[in-house]
């Protein structure tokens, strides 16, 4: 079990599809290394000192990171089999979809190969971050989802390790999420284009995936605020718009959910444009003293939390319908009311 | 198909083998263990004559062989040249012959030495087209019954060059032989000798089959019922692979029960669907061949356990049980077919499409597609010559196949003229086409709970899932 773990750990790095493989931290050190030196004027030296800048690797919040990594894949262990694949979803809305007896136009035979793959490598990439988009944002807004969310927040320090920083009921919600893209993804194109359908890779990673990986995403959970120019910071989240997602000033709260893309955040009026990171406190700002960090805040209490939000929603929803109902006898017994006295003022 | 339904139907088989195994091996506790069909001993009452072996099914050996000659023939058209003569010669292995004919198919082959070189030395006087299904073939242009159909193929793959008809992409040895194998063999066995002839008043048990004959009415029936299926009278103590090679003549070890160096056909070779069960079989995933020969051979048990009077009425729902057994699984034989063909048409299709695309020549996919296509529509319409009235499924496979294979000019067989020549109309188009091939693989699971599942185009589905990646991760941002 140890050493699978011990495996599992080390393999992320090995592992293109992860977003922590040895070559995407390698480009982002060297792209944290250039915006330092020629954006910050820093020395070589200096700029090494700050990317490993002890006081944040080294920090509990980071330990904690690392921890958590470790508990989740004891859950995931358990809980992974239990989940719906992609597999299963493609396959039932495929097996759908070709009962429905819909006359196939030729469109599949018209259209050449390479469009094909080049439209299933977008379709995916742009459904998959409009549904991360749409995913993280109900994480914020509703609260049951935020006990959970908050686990991720509570990084006061970033590091691409971060990223693992998860409740595992979360975990749950981003399995699901991810399923039913590819599952939708898969199943309507090669319901369309038959094998034609592939997935245009790079080291066996969608392409699109990769570019963004080796451009710097893990700079994303970093020290290293890299701002974009401003008409870009409309189309790509930069590190220091995420950054910004992640502290705890109140004008901050509930922006830049985005991913990769920026634009879902333009359009549904989240954006924020970045601030230097180095003026942001991170975290949640918790007025208890507890310890962000403990098993029980990163475990336990999200749990109790996320159970006590969910168990108001049958007290809301009543709530609710009783003052629909109310308001409507209310009504319904002044126009009764109104018509008596008319009645009586007619017999006069 | 999903894996859970693929698990599911793979644990049903299995108990259905088990079960069976276990029924039987309570039923006959008595003592009696066969590992090979035969030979039984003469049970019938009253016989004083010198044999001691009740078995036999050399007629339906004959039949076996007169199929693969025949299906030999039909890629011996020159195109035209040779048109009438071959027709003849077809038609004497399809109609029977006066003659004792040569045994074109399975001859010798280095390393594999058959023993009967005619006909007449396995069984003489037998045809194909007496006993083939005699109803209405809807799957098949013409409105036609099974022995019309065949002698109509015949007629066409004579004027052909080596059996492919290019203008309507019929591969006729294949359309034939699989058709054939389903109209005659599975037909004769499902729909007779494990049918009518399991009844009480029918070949009874305590009669000879015929008048002078050492058999027994049932002990004959069942005989024949095995015959038709095809099976090595040993073949149960082989591997799939083994029973699959001898059918290839591979294996020339494993045929040659006798030692004798040479391959007996009545009782050492596997013809037609038993072949095709070994194959599904060499898989792992299903074990038809040897669930069919054991319920053939315990059957057989039971009949002997008889010792030549009138079968009880629990003995007779002991053999009707295992007839069930057989038929049903015969049944999933021919569906595991058409499944694995509609695979292999999908898949010739994409393949036609990239060459279209690429302006390469289609000649040799196009040819390839009509075998497989053949074979697929073989399979099909023998599916529909069982016991079972497959009803609205035998309607969905027929619209799904077609009359004829989507062509390269995007036309397509929708009938047939009085005169007998194929009409063509404006195709449907290749992707639809292909389509229809992903919904027949759907339809064998769904109603014929298919286990082995060769070629399942859905595997794409699932390789591209694979290539996508995990779903289940956690990283979160």
């Amino acid at each position: 079990m140890y050493y699978e773990l011990l495996e599992n750990f080390w393999g992320n790095f090995l592992d293109p599809k992860k977003r922590i493989f040895a070559g995407y931290l390698l480009s982002a050190i060297l792209i944290a290394f250039l915006w330092l030196v020629f954006r910050r004027n820093l020395s070589g030296r200096e700029a090494v000192v700050k990317i490993f800048d002890r006081t944040v690797l080294f920090s509990r919040s980071s330990f904690a990171d690392i921890k958590v990594f470790f508990i989740n894949r004891v859950f995931t262990f358990f809980i992974s089999p239990l989940l719906i694949t992609q597999l299963v979803i493609a396959t039932a809305i495929f097996n759908l979809l070709i009962s429905l007896e819909w006359s196939v136009s030729n469109f599949g035979d018209i259209v050449p190969t390479p469009l094909v793959i080049a439209s299933f490598t977008m379709f995916v990439f742009i459904l998959d971050d409009l549904t991360k988009y749409i995913v993280h944002r109900w994480m914020h807004k509703l609260p049951f989802l935020w006990a959970l969310h908050k686990v991720h927040h509570s990084a006061q320090h970033l590091t691409p390790m971060t990223i693992f920083r998860t409740h595992p009921l979360e975990g749950v919600v981003f399995s699901m999420r991810s399923a039913f893209v590819q599952g939708v993804s898969i199943s309507v194109f090669f319901y369309i284009f038959g094998n034609k359908v592939d997935l245009a890779t790079i080291l066996g990673v969608n392409i699109f995936v990769f570019i963004f990986n080796a451009l710097g995403s893990n700079l994303r959970h970093s020290h290293i605020g890299i701002r974009y120019w401003n008409w870009l910071e409309y189309i790509l989240i930069s590190p220091a718009q995420h950054h910004l997602h992640h502290s705890v000033a109140s004008e901050h709260y509930d922006k830049n959910f985005g991913a990769t893309l920026a634009i879902w955040d333009w359009i549904f009026g989240s954006l924020h444009h970045s601030v230097e990171s180095e003026t942001l406190s991170l975290g949640v700002d918790d007025k208890s003293d507890r310890d962000p960090n403990s098993l029980s805040d990163l475990y336990i209490k999200p749990l109790a939390t996320c159970f006590r939000e969910l168990v108001k929603y049958p007290i809301v929803i009543t709530n609710y319908f009783a003052r629909k109902l109310s308001k409507f006898r209310s009504c319904a017994l002044d126009d009764s009311v109104s018509i008596e006295t008319t009645n009586q003022s007619t017999r006069h | 198909m999903t894996k859970n339904s693929s698990i599911r139907s793979l644990v049903c088989a299995k108990l259905a083998l088990l079960s069976s195994v276990t029924f039987i091996s309570t039923a006959h506790a008595e003592g009696h263990a066969a590992a090979t069909y035969g030979p039984f001993p003469v049970t019938l009452k009253g016989y004083d004559g010198s044999k001691t072996n009740s078995v036999s099914y050399t007629g339906q050996i004959a039949r076996h062989v007169l199929h693969d000659s025949l299906k030999k023939l039909a890629g011996k058209g020159d195109g035209g040249g040779n048109a009438a003569s071959l027709e003849a010669e077809m038609m004497a292995y399809f109609g029977g012959s006066d003659k004792n004919k040569a045994i074109i198919a399975p001859a010798d082959k280095d390393g594999f030495e058959i023993k009967q070189e005619t006909l007449n030395e396995i069984s003489s006087g037998k045809n194909l087209s007496g006993k083939t299904y005699k109803g209405v073939i809807n799957g098949w242009p013409g409105m036609m019954t099974g022995p019309e159909v065949i002698a109509s193929m015949i007629k066409h793959a004579a004027q052909t060059d080596g059996g492919f008809d290019p203008n309507t992409g019929y591969n006729y040895p294949q359309l034939i032989s699989k058709f054939t194998m389903g109209a005659v063999s599975y037909n004769q066995a499902v729909n007779n000798y494990l049918a009518g002839k399991l009844e009480a008043d029918s070949k009874p048990n305590s009669k000879p089959y015929k008048d002078g004959k050492h058999y027994t009415g049932k002990e004959h029936s069942w005989d024949e019922a095995f015959g038709y299926w095809g099976a090595a009278a040993h073949s149960l103590g082989l591997t799939a692979k083994q029973n699959y090679d001898i059918a290839k003549m591979k294996d020339v070890a494993a045929a040659d029960a006798n030692g004798d160096g040479m391959v007996d056909l009545k009782s050492e070779y596997n013809f037609g669907h038993a072949y095709y069960a070994s194959a599904f079989d060499k898989s792992g995933k299903t074990d038809y061949f040897n669930t069919i020969t054991q319920a053939f051979i315990d059957g057989r048990m039971v009949i002997t356990d008889a010792a030549g009077e009138n079968l009880t009425d629990a003995a007779r729902s002991e053999l009707k049980a295992l007839a069930a057994v057989i038929g049903e699984n015969w049944e999933k034989v021919i569906a595991e077919a058409v499944f694995k063909y509609a695979g292999s048409v999908y898949k010739d299709i994409g393949a036609l499409k990239s060459e279209m695309d690429s302006g390469a020549d289609t000649s040799k996919t196009f040819a390839k597609y009509g075998k497989h296509w053949g074979e697929l529509k073989g399979f099909a319409l023998a599916l529909q010559t069982g016991k079972r009235n497959l009803g609205e499924t035998a309607v969905r496979l027929n619209r799904l196949t077609g009359f004829g294979p989507v062509l390269m000019n995007a036309s397509q067989v929708t009938g047939m003229d009085p005169d007998g020549h194929y009409t063509k109309d404006e195709a449907i188009s290749w992707g639809e086409y292909q389509m229809h091939m992903l919904k027949i693989q759907k339809l064998m699971v769904k109603e014929f709970k298919v286990v082995a599942q060769v070629n399942d185009q859905l595997e794409n589905l699932s390789a591209l899932a694979d290539k996508l990646g995990d779903s289940n991760s956690a990283e979160n941002d």
